[in-house]
């Protein structure tokens, strides 16, 4: 099944116009950005409303350093890098909280680095980053949809490599214990703020990854582009494809992006309201995300696994 | 010195929205245990209602009343759907309360549209600010005082105090817990919208206008813990007064991160003195 | 019969809490439920109040049940008066006078706290809290728990008193046997969710196995 799908990824990009090269670039983003909440919401029990700040550091990164001149590849290189870093900085105060406010403290931070980003004359403010180069390997420009097409698949296939390691690793057991006996796996010595902000730190650095393919990719930033309600979107992917689950992340990603899309299509025909579209997928995320937490709580993917053994 | 006044005068009126939407988060999590993220929602929804009552020519008092009425009826239903089906952990409502916060957007754009929007408050200048402020003190000194004779000096106060402090025994003496849950977001979505409707005359609204009055209302009520109907009232003047200052003597755009900072520091503190309480 | 419990098992999940118990107490009749910790005394207090739903079985209430949990579970920002007020919450009684007269230990009492009680006075709200609902009968969860001989002996002196001049029924749940055989004519005795033995206190006080596992430490 894997394997079905991966090449499937792979063959599916030569196939498509590009328009639809442009849904699976951003499907990708989005489910690196997913992968990593989800194994944090799902293996540390936090719920995040700040996600989208994660892919907004690294993009900025990427960007800040393209402008003054570093090579792009550099740039991205550095995207999760300063994303991981952001993570543990603001992960040692505020990990300690938990449920919802964790979920607001996220929320805050988030907020506050839009504020900072839409005030700072260093990095474009409310403007943002413009003319941002084309990404170059190695003297390789990446200048085709296809190309980031590609890029971007295989940063889908990295970031579920590491988190599938994370997962089977000591760190991943330890999470998995302190989720089903706290006291038991805190009393054996699992060093529980450890992981959790390895966790976090790790699920950050994918969403910067994301965020500095996306900066080279679109070529322009702006505090706009990573709005609260990108973060909202990510939790709700998150949830609905089953959290904890990389697979589930994976197709809540797909699943969410191509429904909206498609809704999207269909809102824009002439003749509909110019309001149709974000009603049509604020409808959706809502509806979605309130059925799956409601009757499937556990997830889509995990539930029908369960089902068929 | 008039300057000072007029920062005070003008941050004590948006701190009292804030404290009102900050009672209403309060007034549910004490009951249900929910934090209601459709709260903010709920006050643009009915903010965005009194647009509409006064341009269709409904009388200032009446439509301001009616936009209150259906804030109630939204945090009943966002109740409903967040708490009615049994074995809802707090988590799941939150997430809940939140996907019912974005399905107003849909609501809203359907309606509103995307544009800012506001209506006229009360009109005039007192001390060189708009009068409109001290309504907004005075009406939520009244609501406030109101709500706490309600909890203190009713049977039906008494009962959702009961539940908020033991389900369990409130079960026994025959409360209908649920019951109880359901008016907590009635009474809480009432606030909210009061609270939209007070603040939007001197500050336009939008249809996500409400992640920021959730997060101020929020930071309010966190300050008390989420529990604290008091300390809620008093977080909030602190913050608009904070906010006041702040974007009077240094930055506009400062304002935001004062709140946030704030409510920040307040989580992280508390966090690590619980730490510390457990550990020891 | 104001209850009647027959066949009742409870379960959570894979654990049997209760397996097959039949139990009755009539008309002003004073029943004790005696057992070890874990037995299945809470989960059957739950089932009788309808906390907890039985896998299978019946239960048969005819008349008023009020219960007395163990722990009190006091409202405790609120005036005892309040908490006296909240135990007629059914039934809409407002007038707590009665309560005052039948536990004249509360008067002084009235508009404290209840949280900020000794556990002995919290006992006695959490007895005229039940006693508001006027009921037929009373469950009472571990009342003795943790409090001095002297308060238990009021309480008794009031549980008798109630017995005696309005017909109250009782079902006593409670670690303390002797306190419990004393005080009640018919008894029960639960052991890992089944009643293994039941019939006149006095009989089963008499029994050497119960006298050994239940009275022996304090004899």
């Amino acid at each position: 099944m894997k394997w079905i799908i991966l090449v499937a990824a792979g063959v599916v990009p030569v196939l498509l116009t590009p328009g639809q090269l442009t849904v699976y670039v951003l499907l990708g983003l989005a489910a690196m950005a997913v992968v990593g909440l989800s194994l944090l919401m799902g293996y540390a029990g936090q719920v995040s409303l700040g996600q989208a700040s994660f892919t907004a550091i690294g993009a900025y990164t990427a960007g800040l350093l393209a402008v003054h001149g570093i090579p792009p590849l550099l740039g991205l290189l550095a995207a999760p890098l300063g994303a991981a870093l952001a993570a543990v900085v603001v992960g040692v105060p505020i990990l300690r909280l938990r449920g919802h406010q964790l979920a607001f403290a996220t929320l805050a931070l988030q907020l506050i680095l839009l504020s900072v980003l839409g005030g700072a004359d260093w990095a474009g403010g409310a403007i943002g980053l413009q003319g941002l180069p084309y990404l170059s390997i190695f003297g390789f420009e990446l200048n085709e949809d296809l190309e980031y097409a590609y890029l971007v698949l295989a940063g889908v296939v990295l970031t579920t490599l590491i988190t599938a390691l994370l997962v089977r690793s000591r760190v991943g057991r330890g999470l998995r214990a302190l989720a089903t006996a706290p006291v038991a796996a805190a009393a054996s010595g699992v060093p529980v703020g450890a992981y959790r902000l390895l966790v976090f730190a790790v699920s950050a650095a994918f969403a910067g990854f994301a965020g500095g393919v996306y900066a080279f990719y679109v070529g322009y930033l702006a505090p706009g582009s990573f709005p609260v309600l990108l973060s909202i979107e990510y939790v709700v992917m998150a949830v609905v494809g089953g959290l904890g689950s990389i697979s589930g992340a994976l197709f809540g990603a797909a699943l969410i992006t191509l429904v909206v899309q498609l809704l999207t299509t269909l809102a824009t025909r002439p003749g509909m309201p110019s309001y149709a579209p974000s009603v049509l997928s604020y409808a959706v995320y809502a509806v979605l995300l309130i059925v799956i937490v409601l009757f499937v709580p556990r997830g889509i993917v995990p539930t029908l696994r369960r089902r068929s053994p | 010195m008039a300057e000072l006044v007029q920062y005070l005068i003008t941050g004590v009126g948006v701190g009292c929205a804030y404290a009102l939407l900050g009672s209403g988060l309060v007034v549910i999590y004490r009951v249900t245990r929910v934090v209601n993220f459709a709260q903010g929602a709920v006050a643009v929804l009915a903010a965005l209602t009194v647009t509409t009552l006064l341009a269709a020519g409904l009388p200032h008092g009446l439509a301001e009343g009616l936009g209150v009425l259906l804030a109630g009826a939204a945090g009943l239903l966002t109740g409903l759907v967040a708490t009615g089906k049994p074995g809802t952990t707090p988590q799941a409502a939150l997430i809940v309360t939140l996907g019912l916060g974005v399905l107003a957007y849909a609501v809203e754009i359907l309606f509103w549209g995307d544009q800012p929007r506001s209506f006229p408050g009360l009109p005039g200048a007192t001390a060189g600010v708009q009068t409109h402020y001290l309504l907004i003190a005075s009406v939520t000194a009244l609501v406030l005082a109101a709500t706490a004779v309600l909890f203190a000096r009713t049977d039906l106060g008494r009962a959702l105090t009961a539940t908020a402090e033991d389900p369990y025994a409130a079960r026994i003496v025959g409360i209908d817990v649920a019951r109880m849950g359901l008016l907590a977001f009635t009474v809480g979505g009432a606030l909210g919208g009061l609270a939209g409707v007070l603040i939007t005359p001197v500050q336009q609204v939008t249809f996500d206008s409400d992640v920021a009055l959730v997060v101020n209302g929020f930071s309010a009520a966190i300050l008390g813990n989420l529990t604290r109907p008091g300390l809620t009232l008093a977080g909030g003047l602190l913050l608009g007064v904070v906010q006041a200052l702040a974007g009077g003597y240094w930055n506009t755009s400062y304002q935001t991160e004062v709140a946030l900072i704030f409510m920040l520091v307040v989580l992280v503190v508390r966090a690590g003195r619980l730490s510390s309480v457990e550990t020891a | 019969m104001i209850v009647e419990v027959r066949d009742l098992t409870v379960r959570y999940g894979a654990a049997t809490a209760l397996d097959g118990v039949t139990l009755s107490v009539a008309a002003g009749e004073l029943v004790a439920l005696i057992g070890p910790n874990g037995a299945g005394k809470s989960t059957l207090v739950n089932a009788l109040c309808g906390i907890r739903r039985p896998a299978s079985g019946r239960i048969d209430v005819r008349g008023r049940l009020a219960l007395v949990p163990e722990g009190r579970h006091l409202f405790p920002s609120l005036s005892v008066d309040d908490n006296l007020r909240l135990g007629a919450w059914r039934r809409r009684e407002r007038d707590t006078a009665h309560i005052y007269a039948l536990l004249p230990e509360l008067t002084p009492l009235r508009d404290r706290p209840a949280g900020r009680l000794s556990g002995g006075e919290q006992q006695m709200v959490a007895l005229g809290r039940a006693l508001m609902s006027r009921p037929d009968l009373l469950v009472i969860d571990e009342m003795s728990l943790g409090l001095a001989p002297k308060i238990v002996g009021s309480l008794v002196a009031h549980l008798r008193q109630r017995n005696a001049e309005d017909g109250l029924a009782v079902l006593l749940i409670e670690q303390n046997a002797r306190l419990a055989l004393e005080l009640c004519t018919r008894a029960y005795v639960l052991e890992a969710g089944r009643v293994v033995a039941e019939g006149p206190a006095a009989a089963l006080a008499g029994s050497p196995e119960i006298a050994a596992a239940y009275l022996g430490l304090e004899a």
